[in-house]
């Protein structure tokens, strides 16, 4: 028995230090303390001799993957063009964290211990809940691109995003829409299981109510859940005036369709969720008339718009959904402040962050206010003849 | 060491969440109700857990993994209540519509805030977490050579022979569903108070799998293997990172076909892999070592006392009122052709089947429809089985130390805290089961697994097993069969010799020779009926006898069986009409 | 009377799934949970071979089923037939069949990447006509009725043909059966191929129903089809039929008079008193087997 225990002490301590081992060869930390070096010059002349190094962690795999893998593409997309400009190069390094916070956990505490300059990510808010509170402690600048829960950044003063939340750009959709369709009582529709649908439902909710809508039902579903024909019934027996729906785009297609199709006509109105061409594709006709409160507009003639739609179609051979769109702007936003002070340090990007103000980006203009969270419009549009426009 | 700080906190997590299915399926359960637990321990501590330090000293971690543990012992045990006769895949089901009930219960509630999730303190550090596995590893370390631990493997390997040795099936089970409630409870709180945050999502059916596949991948026989399955689960990612593969399938890909490869090509887990210490294997020869035995009844004392026995399947009487007695000492025959009812009608003796009708007695048990078999195994009853019942993946000496559980006390408890005299008590076992090994012949294979062993030494394995618990009535069902004509003959000196030690023997056995050699007195049963009993003279010249024999031969099924019943019989009968001192022949 | 007909279409597509599922659990004692994974290859080979091709639905759906019958195949080679006579064959089947079913998944990402595809909107036609005071479409007549038919002819098939002979052989004594000649390893591979080809099948029909596809589908539609073999008997394919529609019914009843955010919890909340009243599932006779 003594010689079992002492064999299982020795595994123990070899297994420990295999794993030290090969996290720290993962990691291969040179400058951690920095965490990149300073340049001369600013803004546009600033000049980096040694690359930034940006870290980017999305869900490519798993339930949350067809999200984070547009935002990979988009921030591929944004470093390949930012590197060709000059002055500053970028090293990015995108990582899958599996849809598990167990790995975003494991991958934060890499890049904090590493030369990584500044985190982009990570994909869904319950994520960013539990990595971004390490970026805080190890003082690295992050940046979430698709984060819209409350709190995430008021987890410290690391922690910026450049995604509007849901109580931003959802209660002027709920207007523009009550206006268009002069409605007057409506069912709520959104998956329960979900963070990002939840914080929507929450916002949808409360403008409403603001407005004086009545809201006669509100139906629940699982993310999961792709056969809404029985819901959808029962919600044209409410005979509501409108539908509002808080999905992923993965619910959008299947409910915005079914609906049409038993013959449910009254107006549909979603949130971010619905903000991608891959809805319209997917829903075809049935997405005609569908008002979407989005903080891109993927129609804006803004020339940062068009080059990354044009650059995005050419790359990937598809168009890019608002989480693509904050991604490739999350990048933007990152070059901009690294020029602010030219320098690729920790500390400097993260103070540089705050200062980033009116910038032009794929969102449009662009700023941080005081709790870091972002300033930018956000916007009303419809669907009409298969394109995303704007609703007067 | 900063950035290793999670990896090791969650490869000490996931070693935990291992262990919580390790618990039931070394008891040969598959629960996936773990993670339910887990998420109800998690969020229900954040009603109990103070923001203080509690009266100023008692931190709040303890006073969340005290309040997780016993939530999840308790969860598990009313959960099991209603589920714990539930087998295989329909326990696995029951336990998953359990989680799934949980998650959508605490999505639905406001104060966990449903989806969008709660915030925790930060209080585990890695080296909580690697204490908190080090305390699970240990005790199931300990729990592995008691006779608890036996017990679970027992019944992971044949439920019907653990019952038979005296071990209460259900009791059992119910314990390793609870064990598997407070590791997950543990788990849960582990898990919250070190991501800082949780929603139920995250104890979904697939988090489930995750804590089911690194069980098993560890393997399932030895108890560093949810150490090893969590290892693995934990430390294949971040090697795949390593790779720097762009591709974002290509990583699952990976990690799926490893996966495949190690339930394929190692059958025992990564585990299996750890050579087994032959020091576990170890006789005990020393007479002074063996337990203080009760005596055995006195001879002649009536152990089985059953009247107008009968059972019935269907329509039809497989039993049809027999009487039975067997005192202590005695070795009672029982013949007859193939499904005559012999073997229910021990069944119905050893409790493993309920009578139809009629009323007895064993051991001073009375048989009745809730009489539990492992209530007469413990009053003095072993048996074996006509087909083989051995525990196929344990030692020759493990099946027979799972024997002695009628004579032996539970060790765990002090094998936790190394009292010397849990020491003692297992040595007394080993000396116990050594004793029994060394009367059938087996000593020399102690550290073989049984299902290695040839068909004649499982047989008498299974004799040494029921030996083991110090049996005062012993029950052997076809005990020679497969056995070759000397391998008999020393069988039935064992008997004799066993009988001669005051035990009573009831035996069925289609070696009619041997039967006739050896009992005092044979029974013989047709159609469920008795056709004619007495001394073994007696029955070979009794015409009925040879009668249902003939009759069977002319049947498809066991006619070779009763050709050679027919055989023996008649030569016993001429034997007996020659002188006595005529020597067997020797063919 | 539409809640009704809404229940009964419902549970018809946990049928579909289900219908592969018992069979091969049925007649072989093993749960295939690679089964989900078959569903996602069918829907999203099937959009493929739609899109790419242009060629009908109609003629999608047989390629679909051959290819889901060479998954089948592969199941049972690769993750079945090594295991057995091993003592953990159960547990271990689990397992490899969880495993197999992530590399179908990984490679079905690698090959159509994770975004969310479904067949073109005129893939099928979108008619719908009253029907007893409620208002059905064509293709969900179609799913019940294919989900009734395929019940029929499997029953016919396991009780009446060679095959099935050999497949209930096996399923009471797989030891014995091979003694009597019957070539065990070609019955297990020609059950895998069928239940996988009518799951891939079944992910067509399920994907034309809801108008989306991803990878994820199959293991939406897992838990549920898991629950409809247990409610219904495991093995019994009348069992599987009818524990789908019940479970569809149970829903819809939910959904309309208990709430929405509960309607999972109803379905689980059956199961789980199913499994504690009658552990043998409502229309299962066999005995409850160790896993």
């Amino acid at each position: 028995m003594r010689r079992s225990l002492k064999f299982t002490s020795i595994g123990a301590s070899v297994l420990l230090l295999a794993l030290a081992g090969c996290s720290s060869s993962g990691g291969g930390a040179t400058d951690s303390a920095s965490g990149g070096s300073a340049g001369t010059g600013t803004g546009a002349d600033c000049k980096i001799s040694q690359p930034v190094n940006v870290a980017a962690v999305f869900s490519l795999t798993g339930a949350a993957g067809q999200y984070g893998t547009g935002q990979k593409n988009a921030i591929e997309l944004a470093v390949d063009n930012l590197n060709k400009v000059g002055g500053v190069t970028y090293k990015l390094n995108v990582q899958d964290d599996k849809t598990d916070p167990k790995q975003g956990i494991q991958l934060f505490e890499q890049f904090v211990g590493d030369d990584t300059s500044v985190i982009v990510g990570p994909t869904l808010s319950n994520t960013a809940m539990q990595t971004d509170p390490i970026a805080q402690e190890g003082k690295i600048p992050v940046l979430g691109v698709s984060n819209t829960a409350e709190g995430v950044t008021a987890l410290g003063d690391y922690v910026y995003r450049d995604s509007l939340t849901e109580g931003a750009v959802i209660p002027q959709t709920i207007k523009a829409a009550v206006k268009a369709h002069n409605l007057k009582k409506v069912v709520l529709m959104y998956s329960n299981d979900d963070a990002f649908t939840t914080s929507g439902f929450d916002a949808m909710k409360a403008a409403l109510e603001k407005d004086g809508v009545k809201i006669v039902d509100t139906k629940t579903f699982s993310k999961a859940d792709t056969d809404f024909h029985t819901v959808l019934d029962a919600v044209k027996n409410d005979k509501p005036d409108a539908i509002v729906v808080s999905a992923l785009l993965d619910a959008a297609v299947p409910l915005v369709t079914q609906a049409r199709e038993i013959g449910l006509d009254v107006p549909i109105v979603g949130g971010n969720g619905f903000n991608s061409p891959a809805f319209i594709k997917g829903a075809g006709d049935a997405a005609e008339g569908v008002i979407v409160g989005a903080a891109w507009n993927s129609a804006s003639d803004n020339a940062q718009n068009q080059k990354f739609l044009s650059d995005y179609q050419a790359k990937y051979n598809a168009g890019p959904d608002q989480f693509a769109a904050q991604s490739y702007a999350g990048m933007q936003i990152i070059d901009n402040a690294v020029r602010l002070g030219c320098s690729g340090e920790r500390e400097a990007i993260k103070k540089n962050l705050a200062k980033v103000k009116n910038l032009p980006t794929v969102l449009g203009d662009f700023s941080f206010d005081e709790n870091r969270d972002a300033v930018q419009e956000a916007l009303v549009q419809v669907v009409k003849g298969q394109k995303f426009t704007i609703l007067k | 060491m900063y950035q290793s700080e999670a990896l090791i906190t969650f490869l000490a997590l996931s070693a935990i969440l291992a262990y919580s299915f390790y618990a039931v399926l070394l008891a040969g359960q598959l629960s996936l109700a773990q993670l339910g637990i887990a998420s109800l321990a998690a969020f229900t501590s954040t009603l109990v857990v103070p923001d203080e330090p509690l009266f100023g000293v008692i931190p709040q971690l303890v006073i969340g993994i005290v309040f997780g543990v016993v939530v999840g012992m308790i969860v598990a045990f009313v959960l099991g209540l209603p589920l714990i006769r539930l087998r295989g895949v329909f326990l696995a089901i029951a336990t998953l519509a359990f989680a799934e009930m949980v998650r959508i219960f605490l999505i639905n509630q406001s104060w966990t805030h449903g989806a969008q999730g709660m915030s925790f303190p930060k209080l585990v550090t890695p080296a909580i977490a690697v204490v908190s596995l080090a305390v699970v590893a240990f005790a199931f370390w300990r729990l592995a050579g008691s006779r608890l631990g036996r017990a679970f493997e027992a019944i992971r390997e044949d439920e019907l022979a653990a019952t038979s040795m005296g071990i209460n099936v259900a009791r059992y089970r119910m314990a390793s569903f609870v064990i598997a409630g407070a590791i997950s409870g543990l788990y849960g709180v582990l898990l919250a108070y070190f991501s800082r945050f949780a929603d139920p999502n995250e104890f979904s059916f697939t988090a489930a799998v995750d804590g089911l596949v690194s069980a098993v991948v560890g393997g399932i026989t030895l108890f560093v293997g949810p150490i090893l399955g969590g290892t693995f689960m934990t430390v294949l990612p971040p090697l795949e990172r390593t790779l720097g593969i762009d591709a974002s399938w290509v990583p699952p890909l990976i990690s799926a076909v490893l996966l495949l490869a190690v339930i394929l090509f190692l059958p025992g887990g990564l585990a299996g892999l750890i050579p087994r210490r032959k020091s576990r294997s170890v006789l005990v020869s020393d007479p002074a070592a063996l337990p203080t035995l009760q005596p055995l009844p006195p001879r002649g004392t009536s152990l089985v006392k059953v009247r107008d026995f009968g059972k019935s399947y269907g329509g039809v009487r497989a039993v049809d009122s027999v009487n039975l007695d067997v005192a202590a000492g005695e070795v009672l025959g029982l013949i007859g052709p193939n499904g005559a009812g012999k073997t229910t009608l021990v069944n119905m003796v050893t409790g493993l089947t309920a009578s139809s009708s009629g009323t007895g007695t064993v051991m001073d048990v009375a048989l009745g429809s809730h009489t539990k078999a492992h209530r007469l195994a413990l009053a003095g009853v072993a048996r074996t089985f006509q087909q083989i019942k051995l525990f196929p993946r344990l030692s020759v000496l493990d099946n027979v130390l799972v024997g002695a559980y009628r004579v032996s006390q539970d060790t765990v408890w002090r094998r936790l805290i190394f009292l010397p005299s849990a020491r003692r008590d297992e040595r007394q076992s080993v000396a116990m089961a050594s004793a029994q090994l060394d009367r059938v012949g087996l000593a020399a294979k102690a550290g073989d697994e049984a299902r290695n062993l040839s068909y004649g030494d499982q047989r008498r394995l299974e004799i040494a097993r029921a030996l083991a618990s110090h049996p005062s009535l012993l029950v052997l069902d076809e005990p020679a069969a497969g056995m070759n004509r000397v391998e008999a003959e020393r069988l039935s000196v064992l008997i004799r010799s066993l009988a001669a030690d005051g035990i009573g023997i009831l035996v069925i056995e289609h070696n009619v020779r041997m039967m006739l050699e050896t009992c005092d007195r044979i029974m013989v049963l047709n159609f469920g009926e008795v056709i004619a009993q007495g001394a073994p003279s007696e029955i070979a010249r009794d015409p009925a006898v040879l009668e249902a024999y003939l009759g069977a031969a002319t049947e498809a099924k066991g006619a070779a069986a009763a050709e050679r019943a027919i055989e023996d019989l008649s030569e016993s009968a001429q034997e007996a009409e020659l002188a006595h001192d005529t020597p067997e022949a020797e063919q | 009377m539409q809640q009704l007909t809404d229940g009964i279409f419902l549970g018809s597509i946990y049928a579909l799934f289900a219908v592969g599922y018992t069979l091969v659990f049925g007649v072989l004692d093993r749960l295939n949970l690679a089964h989900a994974a078959v569903f996602s290859a069918g829907a999203l080979v099937g959009i493929d071979v739609v899109t790419s091709t242009g060629i009908s639905v109609w003629l999608a759906v047989p390629i679909v089923m051959v290819v889901g019958a060479v998954l089948g195949l592969i199941i049972e080679r690769v993750a079945f037939r090594p295991l057995e006579g091993r003592p953990d064959a159960h547990f271990a089947g689990l397992i490899s069949s969880i495993a197999l079913g992530a590399v179908f998944i990984a490679l079905l990402q690698g090959r159509y990447g994770p975004d969310t595809s479904r067949f073109p909107p005129d893939a099928f036609p979108k008619t719908r006509f009253p029907f007893l005071g409620a208002e059905v479409s064509l293709l969900q007549v179609l799913i019940l009725a294919i989900s009734i038919g395929l019940m029929v002819v499997l029953t016919w098939l396991v009780a009446k043909s060679k095959l099935g002979r050999g497949m209930r052989a096996i399923a009471e004594n797989a030891h014995a059966a091979a003694v009597l000649g019957i070539n065990v390893n070609r019955v297990s591979a020609v059950t895998f191929a069928i239940s996988s080809a009518l799951g891939a099948a079944a992910g067509v029909l399920f994907t034309l129903n809801v108008n989306t596809a991803q990878l994820g589908i199959g293991h939406a539609v897992e838990l549920k089809g898991l629950a409809v073999i247990i409610v219904g008997g495991l093995g019994s394919l009348p069992g599987a039929v009818i524990g789908g529609i019940g479970l569809g019914l149970a829903e819809v009843f939910a959904v309309n008079y208990v709430g929405t955010s509960w309607r999972d919890m109803v379905a689980f909340g059956l199961l789980f008193l199913v499994l504690v009243v009658r552990p043998q599932g409502l229309f299962g006779a066999r005995k409850a087997r160790e896993v």
